[in-house]
């Protein structure tokens, strides 16, 4: 097969065929540390802005350090039971607030014939409260399937709310949870219920997984980015009781759900908030690497920007307001992993210093370091392609371009929710839509082609203020490099982007070929 | 490891056409462009050391830096062919012409037919290998010896050992290690990745490799006593400074667009970044590196860096000495331009064969090519108008093959510092407080002295200062870069009046 061809012989499987070459963990992290020495040592030019170069390296090598650690060692399972007639009762709440009915059907069909012997379906029906036209419907598509309905009369606290008002009229042991859009496989509980071994265990995760994913280049790009962390990132977390709570595809211990306050409704993102609260508390958590539930991405870029502002503004708000660090309950393998999947979205502000380098170059003629000579090169080049290269062995080869021009590119949306976080904003919880949005997304990207006009203009005016020098060419190339990777983002804000991929007429079906009706044994481990 | 497509039959008749046609643009390069360029120095030093009989060879390579295959070549070669510079040099153009579809079935093997085409284009259009096409030196059939050998390791990586593959695999590293001391580096890249992927390798691997390794050494190992038996290498060469990380980009500059003007070297070396452009976008879904991309890296990388950290000290760091890195560098950028969409790698291929053509064109027709050494015109120069009276002097010393070769003045040539090559012992050190001396020795009865002054080892302008503060200069005249004539007066009577004075 042509590596030409984009190719997903499994999509469900790919993500999760993790690898942890440790030498090459162990050299990666020596490379890092000889870059960042050296870079330490170059002569400075502008102290402002070297010190900004600084700043932004600091956070770099801590990004690449924390991953390595996250991902030393994906194999790790933790333990579960065999299921048997003592199998736990659970309560599956389906959470809803005007999503198309047909949507919410396939989940909720999907979920009352999933394989476990003791469960009860519920539907959570926020579309009153949240004044969607759908809501009675959603009542009628409760009884017509025989599923309880709890439709919420009083507003507060949006999704996170909702989950607490539910748990007011459920009573079983474990709680799952699914968005409206996240279609459970027939053995979802059966393969998360067997690890909730004793009551510490406060929670079960699996991936997200986007069925959708090759509908168009935004949400196969979207889903490029999940892969890297549903896959060995969320494997390694594991192994340090660290899992993050998504917020869908998982089950909850009401007693540790509870302990806590229910689903934290602080923050508007609940989900991140309330695992790390549980673990505060001592409870376990478990991430399961299997698909056992299918979402829909998001389909246009309104939406996903909405869905990234909503992820950074939670987030951080584990940086600025519940920071691991003073949390006493948490290990110090906790509080490292928190901190990094939090810091993430702080990479806005370290993506803009370094496209500004170049732009500040072209209309100041100032630069952060004097390198004279190649040593920059010579360190940093090894230093970067080592540090792809163990990704894309981490994860078997899934990491791909357009994640990381999407990663880079959502600079803009990660500033926002910095300044929002910063400045202590309520910011509404918005759901993510199902459908894709249609009109123009131009202005989504207006920063980005600001920042091409910016270059445009600074070249010309550059070599007017000082001719072709090293410098000047130097700084064109990595305004080039900023360039190419914002195109992934502005690509998905032009006009024909929005029309359906040939891709996304290719069926990708689901098949569940391992399990029987009444298996409940947990998979073996990797 | 991904199953291997092996490809019994030959190549179809479009790729021999393609593969011919770059055959034959590397020949018209050659007798169009290269064949009426001056000798080198290099090429004046196979010359003179191929012209020996065979026991003479040996002793001359054995003081030199190098090993004696390329050099017994081209002596039988010249007996047979001719003795012209010509032929001397269509010896090296004749083994670049093979690289070409060795290459192609070197990248066929490893990769796809695809890839080994354009690796072969890029072969054929480089400026660095065309220069090397035309130069009578070994660095062609280093190249050639190292395809052959690494095509012959790739089969049994991908585990289509035979007796033949062996056979093959161990006369290519027995010839590749007397053509150049550095073959030792291609099969240390090899033993590296041996020792990182032995997987991949057939199970009786080991003891075959280990019995090649055997082998070369006993017949290396004589090569190597007779050599310290003369007690004098690499004094006749000359004196490299140690690499900076500006020298180490360089060749890899080098080996994509050849030998430029510094100016145009400086634009493509501050362009790093693009590299780190280009390697972003090949990560894509699936992309894998192969295990034949992990050996073609580790091939060029180990030998580069192994080179230039062995510099700082011995210095040995010249990008023509990892030439044989090229088809490893072109082979991995062929199957990285691989990777990405079809629309993008087109226009990616079609990017670097109009570059290098470009830069092949610069470097063929700019005068400041910096390799380019233009003794032919200087030394006509002078035959023209160097009189009886005068001297010739060339600095430095080992200069003086060139200028010999085509030397047909009047007057007497010597070095400064004065140097009989024929005379076993290294060339003299330079000693500024003998110039003098030296400089009172040399001039004696002569009436203008032509000094001829190329390959700076660190005291040419000490000795062109000499001469500018202590004789009137008469003219200075540049042929190519680094190579400058000046012409001193060192007395104003005349022979005539010097006679009836006495």
């Amino acid at each position: 097969m042509s590596n030409n061809d984009l190719y997903y012989p499994n999509p469900r499987k790919d993500f999760l065929k993790t690898e942890s070459p440790q030498s090459l963990f162990i050299l990666n992290a020596v490379m890092a540390a000889v870059y960042f020495t050296v870079l330490l040592f170059l002569p400075p030019g502008n102290k402002f802005l070297f010190a900004l170069l600084i700043a932004g390296e600091v956070f770099h090598v801590w990004q690449v350090l924390t991953f390595l650690y996250s991902v030393w060692e994906t194999d790790y399972r933790p333990p579960s039971r065999r299921l048997g007639q003592d199998a736990p009762g659970v309560d599956v709440f389906i959470t809803v607030a005007g999503e198309p009915i047909e949507i919410v059907e396939e989940t909720v069909d999907a979920a009352r014939k999933m394989y476990y012997p003791n469960f009860k379906v519920h539907i959570l029906n926020d579309g009153k409260v949240a004044n969607k036209e759908n809501w009675r419907d959603i009542e009628a598509l409760g009884a017509r399937l025989g599923v309880n309905v709890i439709t919420r009369t009083v507003a507060g606290g949006a999704k996170a709310g909702n989950i607490n008002n539910g748990l007011r009229f459920t009573s079983n042991p474990l709680v799952a949870i699914f968005d409206a859009d996240h279609v459970p496989h027939p053995h979802f509980l059966a393969r998360t219920v067997p690890y909730f071994t004793d009551w510490k265990v406060g929670f079960v995760q699996t991936p997200q997984f986007y069925k959708n994913f090759a509908t168009n280049y935004l949400t196969r790009s979207s889903w490029e980015q999940q892969e890297l962390f549903f896959g060995p990132i969320c494997k390694g977390k594991n192994r340090l009781n660290a899992a993050t709570m998504c917020g869908t595809n998982m089950v909850i211990n009401r007693h540790a759900l509870l302990e806590v306050g229910g689903m934290n409704t602080e923050s508007i993102a609940e989900d991140f908030i309330t695992g790390l609260l549980m673990h505060n508390k001592g409870y376990r958590s478990v991430y399961v690497p299997e698909v056992l539930a299918e979402g829909l991405a998001t389909e246009d870029l309104l939406s996903y920007s909405k869905q990234q502002f909503r992820w950074a503004r939670g987030a951080l708000d584990v940086i600025f307001r519940y920071n691991p660090l003073f949390m006493r309950g948490l290990t110090w393998a906790q509080r490292i992993q928190y901190l990094a999947s939090a810091s993430f979205f702080l990479s806005g502000a370290v993506v803009a210093i370094d496209a500004l380098l170049p732009l500040i170059y072209f209309y100041t003629g100032e630069v952060p370091v004097h390198v004279s000579g190649m040593i920059l090169a010579a360190v940093f080049l090894p230093y970067l392609f080592l540090t792809l290269y163990t990704i894309q062995r981490t994860c078997n080869f899934t990491f791909t371009f357009p994640s990381l021009g999407f990663s880079i590119g959502a600079f803009n949306i990660h500033l926002r929710a910095l300044w929002a976080a910063l400045s202590r904003q309520r910011s509404a919880f918005s759901i993510t839509p199902k459908q894709a949005a249609k009109g123009n997304f131009l202005p989504l990207v207006k920063w980005h082609i600001a920042y091409i006009g910016a270059a445009v203009v600074g070249v010309p005016y550059s070599i007017w203020r000082e001719g072709f020098s090293a410098s000047l060419i130097n700084n064109i190339a990595w305004a080039l490099v900023v360039i190419v990777t914002f195109l992934p983002i502005i690509r998905t804000a032009l006009p024909e982007d929005q029309k359906e991929t040939r891709a996304a007429r290719r069926p990708i079906p689901y098949t569940d070929p391992t399990l029987g009706p009444r298996s409940y044994a947990p998979a073996k481990n990797n | 490891m991904p199953p291997q497509r092996i490809i019994k039959e030959g190549p179809a008749p479009g790729i021999v056409v393609s593969l011919s046609l770059m055959m034959l643009f590397c020949v018209a390069v050659s007798l169009f462009f290269f064949s009426g360029q001056s000798l080198r120095l290099d090429e004046a030093q196979s010359l003179w050391q191929s012209g020996r009989d065979p026991g003479s060879i040996l002793a001359v390579i054995a003081q030199d830096v190098h090993v004696p295959f390329y050099h017994l070549l081209l002596h039988f070669w010249r007996l047979f062919v001719g003795d012209s510079i010509s032929s001397a040099r269509l010896m090296s153009l004749v083994f670049y012409v093979l690289s070409i579809p060795a290459l192609y079935f070197l990248g066929r093997l490893a990769y796809s037919r695809p890839v080994g085409v354009f690796a072969a284009l890029l072969f054929a259009l480089s400026p660095f290998m065309n220069w090397y096409g035309s130069e009578i030196r070994m660095y062609t059939l280093f190249t050639f010896l190292v395809i052959l050998n690494q095509y012959f390791y790739v089969r049994l990586m991908v585990g289509r050992a035979s007796e033949h593959v062996w056979i093959g695999y161990a006369l290519t590293a027995i010839l590749g290690v007397f053509t150049h001391y550095f073959f030792f580096l291609n099969l240390g890249g090899q033993a590296l990745f041996y020792f990182l992927r032995r997987d991949l390798f057939p199970k009786e691997s080991l003891r075959y490799f280990v019995g090649i390794a055997l082998i070369i050494a006993a017949v290396f190992l004589p090569w190597v006593w007779y050599v310290g038996t003369q007690g004098t290498i690499g004094y006749q060469n000359p004196a490299l400074p140690t690499p900076t990380t500006v020298n180490l980009f360089s060749t890899f500059s080098q080996f994509l667009f050849g030998f430029q003007s510094d100016h145009l070297n400086t634009f493509f070396l501050s362009l790093w970044p693009i590299v780190l452009m280009l390697g972003l976008l090949t990560l894509r879904k699936h992309a894998r590196l192969t295990p034949q991309a992990e050996y073609f890296t580790i091939s060029v990388l180990a030998a580069v860096i192994v080179a230039f950290v062995a510099s700082f000290i011995v210095p040995i760091f010249v990008s023509r000495y990892l030439i044989f890195t090229i088809p490893s560098l072109y082979l991995l950028l062929a199957s990285i331009i691989d990777i990405y969409t079809p629309r993008f790698a087109k226009n990616v291929r079609l990017a670097f064969v109009l570059l290098m053509l470009v830069m092949l064109g610069s470097e063929v027709a700019s005068s400041s090519t910096p390799v380019k050494e233009d003794y032919h015109a200087a030394v006509s120069y002078i035959n023209e108008n160097i009189a009886p009276q005068d001297i010739l002097v060339a600095s430095a010393p080992f200069t003086i093959y060139p200028i010999e070769y085509y030397y047909r003045g009047p007057a007497p040539i010597t070095t400064l510092p004065q140097w009989d090559r024929y005379r076993f012992g290294p060339i003299p050190a330079f000693d500024e407080s003998q110039l003098p001396q030296q400089v009172e020795t040399l001039a004696g009865e002569h009436q203008n002295l032509w000094l001829l002054l190329s390959y700076d080892q660190g005291y040419e302008e000490r000795i062109r200062l000499y001469f500018d503060t202590h004789y009137e200069r008469l003219m200075i005249k540049n042929f190519s870069p680094g190579l400058n004539l000046y012409v001193y007066k060192l007395r104003y009577d005349t022979p005539l009046s010097r006679e009836s004075s006495r």
